[in-house]
């Protein structure tokens, strides 16, 4: 059997032995689980493809797995506080972690804490990143969604609080899930809250589009790849679907009597507290505090598959399997360091090496190709080495070689001369 | 002899005698004509085709007349366009480019009631051109204007300044975009260059012209305003990508934050209006639900004339220049109205009423210049630039004899210096407080909060002044206030002493705590402590920390409770600043709002049930905040609930809020706080089931309005459809909620312990409960559980009676809803629960019926039969039927022809038919 291509990671919150599992998202085949402890709400994550990152419910540390080695926890990060939601940078270089009012940054490579973002009032709950690793949008309990700028979150002096690039204060409840589009800093998002709405921003402009007022609390919000349409998990157990892309086309009267019952998924029976629609946008997945995690068809809107828990499910997301996940053999690129708990530390022993710049480079980036310069001059010196090789050898073979050649010029000579002589001769024969 | 002929002929006498006339000379003129002027005040000839004015002079004529050399022609010939065009408009659409171009070419005429002619035509004009029509032609306007304003005669400048007003009240961004030009006009209007060896560059010095129809300092004054009022206007024109630079620069931007959210329109909807497909969504890259068709590029200039050299204030440098030009000259007004040293008796502080509204416009001038740079984000180092060049000449001009107070004109009781005054004064609105306030909005932005130590010196008179004015009890209106305001705000971000912080904000509380503030003023308070708490983690400690704020905080939900339901709208302002709070876990509110929470949520008299219904929603909201829901506060929101004083949404919002708050549901993770106890929250579900407070019900039991008949086991108090259907919806809400708890059958243990203990009893019950418990049981029940005998009863009895009801009453239009639920809640709890059904149809005892009664069990048993869903249940009974309809058969008296009895015994016998059909159908099967 081949790799699959998609699959679905969930975890819920009763199960001490199986922490997290894997399912197959076109069979629902359970392909891998993950043992040890139990993720809370928002708080899984992978990292480079290469390990399996959750928070521990109610505990300050996060499991960590190397995400072919399934039964076995690699490492324990202890954080400073009970983690409320976790999240790592698409291309792997960051991870974040909202620990009770604030946001910590830290950097993969090195370990350290870079930056500690404390604008929140009240518990994080939600963290997003776009999907060029440019921004990161967090929501907390204190009805605020903050957009975030990574750069600048990470160029500001020590001395100075970062500031967030957006502020977005129109929820009047906590804000409960988050979805960031595609496209990076052009992307929109989709903010749930417990007030009963979906807002879309964009985080371009920092401006409220839409506004979805429902009749119970969102606790889940999530759209396809195009955005065509926006799935928001009531806490009642149906799933709206609001059409984001109408076309204005009048509808006959009876298909729209009858698409009207259309646009909810019915069939779970508590909060549906996480979303996920497949790469193709025409699955979509939902986990429950029913225990259930349920996979859709969007089109027909039909239940395909259910998958049973054995408490509240707090994670399910489908996502493009990693490389390494089903290869037993295979060993993550780098190695976790130790994560700092403290800003800036002050160890004596550490300060030779804090003096110079680690770089680590993005697996993508990391083998990078020759500029054309280089291959420009590559070229250069490829061409030339042809000829400089031969007339310019080593010293001897140079000698004779330059001896050969004077020897010729005077032959050349030599005949040129005669040539002239005898040409000079029938032309000046008087005749 | 010729001579002496000569002589005769010359001097030959004339008789003259008495009683003849004189003989006429030969060379007399005859004077005996006499003339007349002719009028030609109308036209003969009446063209049709145009309309004309009352003198039939048409459009054509009153132009063509505008170029005849006398000036009474001229005059007449304006005001026969301004009535023209004042009677037919459409004149104007078509002949505007002529009119404009006549009409503004007598700016400059040389009489000076030809001139107020055409400004007088002007104003008319202006009200009924829009900017979009007048805009092609305002380059030749401005000309014009210019033109006029740099005459050499100083009437003709003088009547500019009025035309300026006119154009800049009506065409302010068309006016602003000729700015250049206008802005030397005004420099060049009361000064003029001075050329000296000893100066580089040509200074500008105030000019006296003595041949004046004004006085000097009134020329000065006139001039002074309308700069103001054209730089206001240029500072109002700034481009809205200046807004977050003014947010920072800007101090208090409180009514600038809802324009500037207007910018783009989000698309609110609901999902009832999505899902009936009502509504589509079509969002917009980068403008929301509307398309964004505002572009900044331009085809061509504006204004052709004005070469592109010469751009106005919109570059950096054109900026500063005009700055370091007009502020020397703007000294040199205030040192004449305001002279450094004084001699004699007067102390410096003591001003003139017209000095005061000089200096007024001097600063306000400075002011605006100072907001026209930060608004454009022209140099970000303006405020250094501006403290590094005039600090000290401020300092010394304006802060010399801070505040100043007005001169006491005992002296001079003349008349028309009184009443001058009165004029000026009235006029700008200006007293000494407002040049005061100006004072300090020149100098406090001149500091920021590294440099606040070097400035003490003459910031403490300014703070001084502000904590005096607040403090002391006089009325302020609304511009001072704001102004005092933005005074404080901009001291207290920049100070980072927390005792000075304190005092001026005790200040600005002593004003809030005044009685008898108007409604504006209080609100204006409010936004101020509002916008400072809000930026309190942004910006600095000191106001973080500052105990006015806290205490200001704590006071707020004692100040809601109060306000009851007197004042909507602050009561809308002070929820919202509750609710920032409250989400922000600001402990001294929620202290506060703890204390009061049972006052405001009083079911009777509390604000929660006395608000309108967005103050109600963000009541609710505000729940989810509170760090406890106290058993009290849960009863008094059940009482609420139950009252239908707010929608039945907001009901079950409310609801589930307490349900999120419960220990059943932890959304984010496990070890959440939890703010309810489980008893109580049990009993607070209990109670909004019920619908009704113990009291109510036992005062029901008394009460002689209810339906019974001698069947009915229970006797059920009827309530009106409204209160059934939000007692209904309600109760769907308390069902959802039981139905997620996780451990089933504790639950319903508990429900049937509540419901044993506080229902099972009672002989008279509310219908709506009756259905609504009926509702709840089955939706709850699941097979494995075994509901207790006294139970099934009570859910026994609470279905006869309700159907009994049901088919008694008369069905009309209104109860149709309220009929369809109870049926529904019947039918239900009959096909879940088969012990109740058997139940009930075991306590119909026919027998003890009276004969009326009969045909409605009938009807009753009918209608069971023919249900599907109950098929299976009523086979199960069916020996229980038979010995019912044999009861019926036997009860009922006289004909047996009656039409209910025959249709019974023909369902029955369907039923019986079909049963023994069924049984056969099964015994093939085996």
């Amino acid at each position: 059997m081949s790799a699959p291509m998609e699959v679905v990671v969930c975890t819920d919150s009763a199960s001490q032995q199986l922490n997290c599992a894997v399912y197959d998202l076109h069979s629902g085949t359970n392909l891998l689980s993950y043992r040890g402890g139990s993720t809370s709400a928002h708080c899984l994550a992978i990292l480079n493809g290469e390990y399996l990152l959750g928070a521990q419910l109610g505990k300050n540390f996060i499991n960590v797995w190397e995400i072919q080695r399934k039964d076995q926890l690699q490492q324990k990060i202890i954080c400073p506080g009970v983690v409320t939601c976790l999240t790592a940078s698409p291309n792997g270089l960051y991870l974040l972690a909202g620990i009770v009012e604030s946001i910590y940054v830290w950097e993969v490579s090195s370990g350290k804490l870079l930056a500690l973002l404390s604008r929140h009032y009240q518990d994080v709950t939600c963290i997003r990143f776009t999907d060029d690793s440019s921004h990161f949008i967090s929501g907390g309990k204190d009805n605020l969604a903050l957009v975030w700028s990574l750069n600048s979150v990470l160029q500001t002096e020590p001395t100075r609080n970062p500031e967030p690039r957006h502020v977005w204060t129109r929820h009047s409840l906590p804000v409960t899930d988050i979805h960031c589009g595609l496209m990076g800093p052009q992307a929109r998002v989709a903010t749930a809250s417990l007030d009963q709405t979906v807002k879309l921003w964009e985080i371009s402009s920092g401006e409220l589009l839409l506004s979805v007022l429902f009749d119970v609390g969102i606790m889940s919000v999530t759209s396809d790849p195009c955005e065509h349409y926006l799935f928001c998990g009531g806490s009642d157990g149906n799933i709206f679907q609001v059409t984001l892309c109408s076309q204005g086309i009048q509808r006959d009267e009876t298909f729209q009597a009858d698409r009207e019952g259309n646009q909810v998924f019915k069939g779970h029976r508590n909060l549906v507290t996480c979303l996920s629609v497949s790469m193709d946008g025409s699955l979509l997945l939902s986990g429950s505090h029913d225990e259930t995690v349920n996979l859709w068809d969007i089109q027909s809107k039909q239940c395909l598959q259910t998958m049973n828990h054995k408490g509240p499910v707090t994670n399910a997301f489908i996502m493009p399997a990693p490389a390494n996940m089903f290869y037993p053999d295979s060993r993550p690129s780098i190695s976790l360091p130790l994560f700092s708990r403290h800003l800036n530390p002050s160890d004596p022993g550490e300060g030779g090496l804090a003096e110079g710049v680690n770089l680590r480079l993005g697996l993508n980036t990391q083998g990078m190709e020759d500029s054309y310069l280089d291959k420009a001059e590559e070229l250069l010196t490829l061409m030339s080495a042809a000829t400089n090789k031969n007339v310019f050898g080593d010293g001897e073979h140079t000698r004779m070689r330059v001896a050969e050649l004077e020897d010729e010029v005077r032959t050349l000579k030599k005949v040129n001369k005669e040539l002239y002589e005898f040409a000079a001769q029938i032309l000046t024969k008087p005749n | 002899m010729t001579k002496k002929r000569k002589r005769q002929d010359d001097f030959q006498k004339v008789k003259l005698r008495v009683g003849k006339r004189k003989a006429k000379p030969d060379n007399t003129t005859n004077v005996n004509f006499r003339t007349k002027a002719i009028h030609i005040t109308e036209q003969l000839k009446t063209d049709q085709s145009l309309p004309a004015t009352h003198r039939k002079l048409n459009i054509k004529d009153l132009l063509s007349q505008m170029h005849h050399y006398s000036a009474g022609v001229k005059q007449s010939a304006l005001s026969g366009l301004k009535e023209l065009l004042t009677q037919h408009s459409f004149v104007l659409q078509t002949h505007l480019s002529s009119i404009l171009s006549e009409v503004t070419a007598v700016f400059t005429d040389k009489d000076p009631p030809v001139r107020s002619a055409a400004i007088r035509l002007l104003q008319s004009l202006a009200v009924r051109i829009p900017p979009k029509h007048i805009a092609p032609f305002f380059p030749l306007v401005s000309a014009h204007l210019s033109s006029a304003m740099t005459h050499i005669t100083e009437a003709i400048q003088e009547d500019a300044l009025n035309v300026l007003d006119i154009l800049l009240e009506h065409y302010p961004e068309l006016l602003t975009s000729c700015s250049s030009v206008l802005l030397k006009n005004f420099v060049e209007l009361i000064s003029h260059q001075r050329y000296s060896k000893t100066l580089k560059t040509p200074g500008w010095i105030l000019s006296v012209n003595p041949d004046r129809k004004y006085s000097s300092q009134k020329w000065r004054l006139s001039v002074l305003t309308r700069l103001c009022k054209f730089l206001q206007a240029l500072v109002d024109q700034q481009p809205t990508a200046g807004q977050n630079c003014r947010a920072q620069a800007d101090t208090l931007e409180i009514d600038e934050r809802k324009s500037s959210a207007s910018q783009i329109s989000p698309l609110d909807i609901t999902w009832e209006e999505h899902s009936f497909g009502t509504e589509g969504i079509q969002l917009f890259e980068n403008s929301g639900s509307q398309p964004n068709v505002k572009s900044c590029f331009q085809l061509r200039t504006s204004l052709g004339l004005v070469t592109v050299a010469e751009e106005g204030l919109t570059s950096a440098e054109s900026l500063k220049s005009f700055i370091q030009t007009l502020i020397p000259i703007l000294f040199e007004c205030w040192i004449e109205a305001c002279p450094e040293d004084r001699t004699g008796t007067t102390p410096g502080n003591l001003l003139e009423p017209d000095c005061i509204l000089l200096l007024y416009h001097v600063l306000s001038i400075i002011c605006l210049l100072r907001q026209l740079a930060t608004t454009q984000n022209l140099f970000p180092n303006m405020e250094s630039w501006f403290r590094g060049n005039y600090l000290n000449d401020f300092k010394n001009r304006f802060m010399k004899y801070f505040p100043y107070s007005e001169v006491e004109i005992a002296k001079h009781r003349n008349k028309g210096v009184k009443r001058d005054k009165s004029a000026s004064g009235s006029l700008a609105g200006v007293d000494t407080l407002s040049l005061n306030l100006m004072v300090c909005r020149v100098m406090v932005p001149m500091t920021n909060s590294a440099l606040v130590q070097q400035d003490s010196v003459w910031l403490s008179p300014i703070r001084m002044f502000v904590t005096q004015n607040l403090s002391c009890d006089s009325k302020l209106n609304t511009k001072e206030l704001t102004g005092l305001l933005q005074v404080v705000w901009r001291l207290a971000v920049t100070q980072r002493n927390k005792a000075v912080t304190e005092e001026l904000l005790r200040a600005v509380q002593l004003q809030y705590q005044q009685r008898s503030l108007i409604m504006p003023i209080r609100i204006l308070l409010l936004r101020f402590f509002r916008a400072l708490y809000l930026l309190e983690k942004e910006a600095n400690p000191q106001i973080a920390k500052s105990k006015v704020l806290s205490r200001w905080l704590a006071k707020l939900p004692l100040q809601l409770a109060q306000l009851g339901p007197r004042n909507a709208q602050l009561s809308a302002h002070l929820i919202e600043i509750i609710h920032a709070a409250a989400s922000r876990a600001n402990k001294e509110l929620l202290q506060g709002l703890q204390a009061q929470i049972c006052h405001l949520y009083d079911p009777d008299d509390g604000a929660f049930v006395l608000l309108p219904h967005e103050c109600q929603q963000k009541l609710v909201q505000l729940l989810y905040f509170l760090p406890s829901l106290p058993c009290e506060l849960l009863s008094c929101l059940s009482h609420c609930c139950n009252g239908g004083r707010f929608l039945a949404s907001l009901a079950a919002s409310l609801i589930r809020i307490v349900h999120i708050r419960s220990s059943f549901v932890a959304w984010v993770n496990y070890n959440q706080e939890v703010a309810v106890s489980d008893a109580d929250y049990f009993s607070f579900l209990f109670s909004c089931l019920t619908g009704f407070a113990a009291e109510d019900l036992n005062m029901l039991q008394r009460s002689s309005d209810v339906y019974q008949t001698q069947l009915s086991p229970i006797f059920l108090y009827l309530t009106d459809v409204e209160k059934f259907m939000h007692h209904w919806d309600v109760a769907e809400e308390v069902c959802l909620c039981l139905a997620t708890i996780s451990s089933r059958t504790q639950c319903l243990d508990i429900l049937q312990n509540a419901i044993c203990k506080n229902l099972a009893n009672l002989q008279v019950i509310p219908d709506s409960t009756a259905a609504a418990v009926l509702h709840a049981v089955s939706k709850l029940l699941d097979l494995a559980y075994i509901p207790s005998e006294v139970l099934l009863r009570f859910l026994a009895n609470c279905c006869c009676s309700v159907l009994l009801l049901m088919l008694e009453e008369s069905d009309s239009e209104e109860q149709g809803q309220k009929r369809e639920a109870m049926w529904g809640a019947c039918l239900e709890a009959l096909s879940s629960i088969p012990r109740v059904l058997r139940l009930m149809l075991q306590s119909l005892r026919v027998t003890e019926a009276c004969q009326e009664v009969i045909p409605v069990v009938a009807r009753m048993i009918r209608l069971l039969l023919q249900h599907t869903q109950l098929r299976n249940h009523m086979l199960a009974n069916s020996a229980l039927l038979q010995q019912i309809i044999q009861e019926i058969m036997r009860c009922r008296s006289g004909d047996s022809r009656e039409q209910w009895f025959a249709e019974l015994q023909y369902c029955f016998s369907v039923f019986i038919s079909g049963q023994s059909r069924g049984t056969s159908a099964t015994q093939e099967m085996y």
